[in-house]
C-alpha cells in the first residue's frame, strides 16, 4: 500500500466524519428506525462519491482496497450512519469485479447462498436482510452445479416480510422463488464457499470497531463532566479501569476489523472474518456493558443517544454470523488439524481461502 | 477516526519462513526431553546451556550492530525467533532480560565502553541480567523507592533493598534503579539513576524467596555500601525514571506477555480429540481462544513496528499487556472447563504437569512488569480522563 493511496482512504473518512458528525443526530436515527429512508443523507454521500470507493476503476469506481476503505467503513459505524452505505459499497465492489453494471442507489446484501436454475432463475431465502425495504436491489450469490454466480435482484421480484431486530434498522426476511435477476455473472473464486457472509461479517466488525470508539469517547467525556461525591466520576479508579478495559476492547476490535479487510484484499475473506468476528463479538458485549455502567440510569433512557449505539452493537454481533458461530467453525478446524498444527496454522503466511498453507 | 491509540499493521513477510523453520528444527532437538513442568516456566526458566546454544545460532542480540556482537537483523526476524521459542515454552531466562531490555537500553544510552563490554557478552549467552526495580515498600508506586547511591571516590556506594528480582540468584549483572538525589514527595520522579551492577560486588547479598510453587524464582537483594565505579552509571545521572520507563514499551508489548501458557493449547486440542468427537462448547472455546491470540499477535507486531521506527508507544504497549495477560491467565482454566482433569498432578503427563505449574504461576502474570491496575491507569490517562 503506497502512502498516496492511504491518504485517499483517510481523506474519504475525514469527509465522512465531517458529514456524519454534523448531520447524524438522534432525530435522524429515530426517523430511520421508524421506517423512513434518509434521502438527504444518502444524496450527500452520493455527492462525496463514497458509494463507488471499493468498485474497480474500470467499473467507474475509485478502486480502493478494503484496507484503504476501512477508515470510511469504520466512520460510518462510529456515527451509526442510518443508511446502507457499507452494504452498497460491498455490492459495488462485487458487481464491478464481476463485470456487471453497478446500479444507482442503495443495494442490500443477502448472507445466504441461493440456487440458480438452468433457466437463469434464482430460488432461495434469506432470514435477515437489513435495509432491503429501503433499497431497489438485493445482491445474491447463487450456485448452479459447481459454478458460483453473482445475481442482482430487483426487490419487486422478491417476497419480503418485515422482521424485528435489536437495531430497529428496517429489515426483512426474503423468499425468492424462481425470480429472474436483472443481471448475473459467473464469478469464479471472487467469493469463497460462504458467499458474501464473510464480507458482511467484515463490514459488521469494522462498524462495531467504529461504534466502540464512539462509546469510548462518550464515556471519557461523561467521566470528566459528571460529578458525584464532589468530583468527576472519571476520578474514581473503578470507573477509570472500566473505561480503560473498554479502550482495550475497542482497540482489539479495530485491529480485528482491519485484519479482516486486509484478508479480503488477499482473497482470504473467510480466514479474516473468522478471526475478526469471533474476537469482536465479545469486545462489543463488554464495551456496551461498560458504557451502560458508566452512564448509569440516564443512559438507559429512550431519549439518550447511548442505546442507539449499544443496540447496534448487540445486533451486529449476530449479523454476518455470530461470534459463536465463527468461533465454533474455527475451533472445529483447529481440532480437526490436531495440536501439532495449531501454532503453524497461526503463523502461516497468507494464502487464499481454500488453498493449503 | 477517533481512536486515541495507533495500531498500524505490520506483517511478517514469507521470506522469513526459512528462519522460522530453522528455529523449529533447533527446538525439536533442544526440547526433546523438556518436561511439561519445565516448559510451563516458559521465558523465566533459567538454563544457561540452552542460552549458549541459542547464542551459537546468533539468536541473541539479533538486531544489534555487529560491532557489539549483534547480527544487524530486522526486528521482524527477531520476532520470529522469539515467538517460536515462546510457542515451545523454551527456557529463555538466562538471556531474555538482557536480550529484551538491558541490551537495548545500553545500546541506546550506554557509553561506548559499556556497549563493548556487555553487549557481546549478552549475545554470546554468557552475561545474564536481572532488573532491580521494586523494593519492600515500593511496588506499584515505583517512584517512591529509597535504595540510594551515594557518591564516593571514583564511584558510588549503593545501600538499600531490592525485592522480587527474578533470577537475581543466578544472574551476573543487574540494571538497578537507585536514588541519587531528590526524594521529596513532590519531585519523587527526579533524582533517580540507573546503574549497571556486577552481582559479585562485595556488599551485595542475594536472599532467595521461595514462591508459592515451592520453587525459588525471585529474590530479595540487599546492598550494604556496595561499590559501583563511575563508569557503570547508565545514561544520565538523575534521568533514571525516564530511562527506566522508556524501556517499558519494549517490556510490555512482546509475545511473552500473552504466550506464557501457549504450550497448553496443542495438548488441550489433542486431549479433546482423544475423547471423541468434540462438542460445540469445546469447539467454540478453542476457536475463540485462537482468534484472541491471532489478534493479540497482530497488536504486538504493530507495536513492534512503531518501536522499530523509534517511537515510544507506551500506552499501546500497556494495552497489549493488559489484554495479553488476561488471555494467558485464562488458559489453565480453559483446559479444566473442557476436560475432566484428575485432581492429581501426573508426573510424566505433559498436560497434567503444565496445568500443575501454570495454575499456580498465572497470578503473577498480571503483577510482573506492571500490575493490571497500573496498566489501566496508564490507559485511562492516555484517554484523557483527568
Amino acid at each position: 500500500m503506497s502512502t498516496e493511496e492511504t491518504t485517499i482512504g483517510e481523506l474519504l473518512a475525514e469527509q465522512l466524519e465531517r458529514l456524519f458528525s454534523r448531520e447524524v443526530d438522534r432525530e435522524r436515527i429515530v426517523a430511520v428506525e421508524q421506517g423512513r429512508f434518509d434521502r438527504a443523507l444518502w444524496d450527500a454521500l452520493e455527492e462525496i462519491g463514497v458509494r463507488l470507493a471499493l468498485a474497480p476503476e474500470e467499473a467507474g469506481g475509485v478502486g480502493l482496497t478494503w484496507e484503504e476503505a476501512e477508515p470510511a467503513l469504520r466512520t460510518a459505524g462510529e456515527w451509526a450512519a442510518p443508511v446502507p452505505l457499507g452494504e452498497t459499497m460491498i455490492a459495488a465492489w462485487a458487481l464491478g469485479r464481476a463485470g456487471l453494471e453497478i446500479p444507482d442507489g442503495p443495494v442490500a446484501l443477502a448472507e445466504e447462498i441461493m440456487a440458480l436454475d438452468e433457466g437463469g432463475r434464482v430460488s432461495g431465502s434469506a432470514s435477515l436482510v437489513p435495509w432491503l425495504s429501503q433499497c431497489d436491489y438485493l445482491l445474491v450469490v447463487a450456485r448452479q452445479n459447481q459454478s458460483t454466480h453473482l445475481c442482482l435482484m430487483d426487490r419487486q421480484s422478491l417476497e419480503l416480510s418485515a422482521v424485528d431486530t435489536l437495531a430497529r434498522i428496517p429489515s426483512s426476511r426474503v423468499q425468492c422463488h424462481k425470480a429472474t435477476p436483472i443481471d448475473f455473472a459467473e464469478i469464479g473464486d471472487l467469493v469463497g464457499e460462504l458467499g458474501l457472509l464473510p464480507h458482511i461479517a467484515t463490514l459488521r466488525t469494522v462498524q462495531m470497531a467504529g461504534l466502540l470508539d464512539r462509546l469510548l469517547s462518550l464515556c471519557v467525556e461523561y467521566g470528566n463532566d459528571r460529578e458525584q461525591f464532589g468530583r468527576p466520576i472519571g476520578k474514581f479508579q473503578a470507573v477509570q479501569h472500566m473505561i480503560a478495559e473498554m479502550a482495550s476492547q475497542a482497540a482489539a476490535a479495530r485491529v480485528a476489523g482491519l485484519y479482516a479487510c486486509r484478508q479480503v484484499d488477499r482473497n482470504r475473506a473467510i480466514q479474516g472474518a473468522t478471526v475478526a468476528k469471533a474476537r469482536t463479538g465479545p469486545a462489543a458485549t463488554r464495551g456496551a456493558e461498560a458504557a451502560h455502567q458508566v452512564f448509569g440510569a440516564i443512559g438507559f433512557t429512550d431519549e439518550h443517544i447511548l442505546h442507539y449505539y449499544s443496540r447496534r452493537l448487540w445486533q451486529w454481533r449476530s449479523e454476518g454470523g455470530s461470534e459463536n458461530w465463527w468461533a465454533e467453525r474455527l475451533g472445529r478446524e483447529v481440532l480437526a488439524a490436531g495440536g501439532e498444527k495449531l501454532w503453524p496454522h497461526i503463523t502461516a503466511p497468507a494464502t487464499a481461502d481454500g488453498e493449503d498453507s | 477516526m477517533s481512536s486515541p491509540f495507533t495500531f498500524k499493521p505490520l506483517e511478517i513477510p514469507p521470506e522469513l519462513e526459512p528462519l522460522r523453520e530453522q528455529v523449529r528444527e533447533f527446538l525439536r532437538e533442544a526440547g526433546r526431553d523438556w518436561s511439561g513442568w519445565k516448559v510451563g516456566h516458559s521465558w523465566t526458566g533459567f538454563d544457561k546451556d540452552f542460552s549458549r546454544a541459542v547464542a551459537d545460532k546468533s539468536w541473541i542480540g539479533m538486531t544489534w550492530p555487529t560491532q557489539y556482537g549483534g547480527g544487524e537483523r530486522s526486528h521482524l526476524e527477531r520476532h520470529v525467533v522469539v515467538e517460536e521459542m515462546l510457542a515451545a515454552g523454551a527456557p529463555l531466562g538466562a538471556h531474555w532480560f538482557g536480550d529484551r531490555q538491558s541490551g537495548p537500553l545500553l545500546l541506546r544510552l550506554g557509553t561506548e565502553e559499556q556497549r563493548r563490554r556487555f553487549l557481546p557478552a549478552i549475545a554470546r549467552g554468557e552475561a545474564s541480567f536481572c532488573i532491580g526495580l521494586s523494593e519492600p515498600n515500593s511496588g506499584s508506586d515505583l517512584a517512591s523507592i529509597r535504595a540510594k547511591a551515594v557518591r564516593t571516590d571514583g564511584g558510588w556506594l549503593l545501600t538499600g533493598t531490592k525485592i522480587w528480582t527474578t533470577n537475581a540468584h543466578l544472574c551476573d549483572y543487574m540494571i538497578g534503579l537507585f536514588r541519587t538525589g531528590g526524594g521529596d514527595t513532590k519531585v519523587k520522579h527526579e533524582g533517580l539513576s540507573q546503574f549497571l551492577i556486577d552481582m559479585k560486588t562485595p556488599g551485595i547479598e542475594v536472599r532467595p524467596i521461595r514462591d508459592l510453587t515451592g520453587e525459588n524464582h525471585f529474590n530479595e537483594v540487599f546492598f550494604d555500601e556496595a561499590f559501583v565505579p563511575d563508569d557503570m552509571l547508565v545514561g544520565e545521572e538523575g534521568n533514571g525514571w525516564k530511562q527506566a520507563t522508556s524501556e517499558l514499551a519494549f517490556e510490555r508489548s512482546q509475545p511473552d506477555r500473552f504466550m506464557s501458557c501457549f504450550p497448553v493449547l496443542p495438548e488441550l486440542v489433542d486431549a479433546i480429540n482423544k475423547r471423541g468427537s468434540p462438542d460445540r462448547l469445546a469447539a467454540r472455546e478453542i476457536g475463540a481462544t485462537v482468534a484472541d491470540l491471532v489478534i493479540l499477535r497482530e497488536m504486538s507486531l504493530s507495536v513492534l513496528g512503531q518501536l522499530a521506527e523509534g517511537k515510544t508507544p507506551a500506552r499501546e504497549a500497556a494495552l497489549v499487556k493488559d489484554l495479553g495477560n488476561s488471555h494467558e491467565q485464562q488458559i489453565p482454566n480453559l483446559a479444566r472447563d473442557l476436560l475432566d482433569l484428575p485432581a492429581t498432578i501426573e508426573q510424566g503427563n505433559r498436560l497434567s504437569e503444565l496445568e500443575g505449574i501454570l495454575t499456580q504461576n498465572v497470578p503473577s502474570y498480571s503483577l510482573r512488569g506492571g500490575t493490571r491496575e497500573i496498566l489501566r491507569g496508564i490507559i485511562a490517562k492516555g484517554l484523557g480522563l483527568r
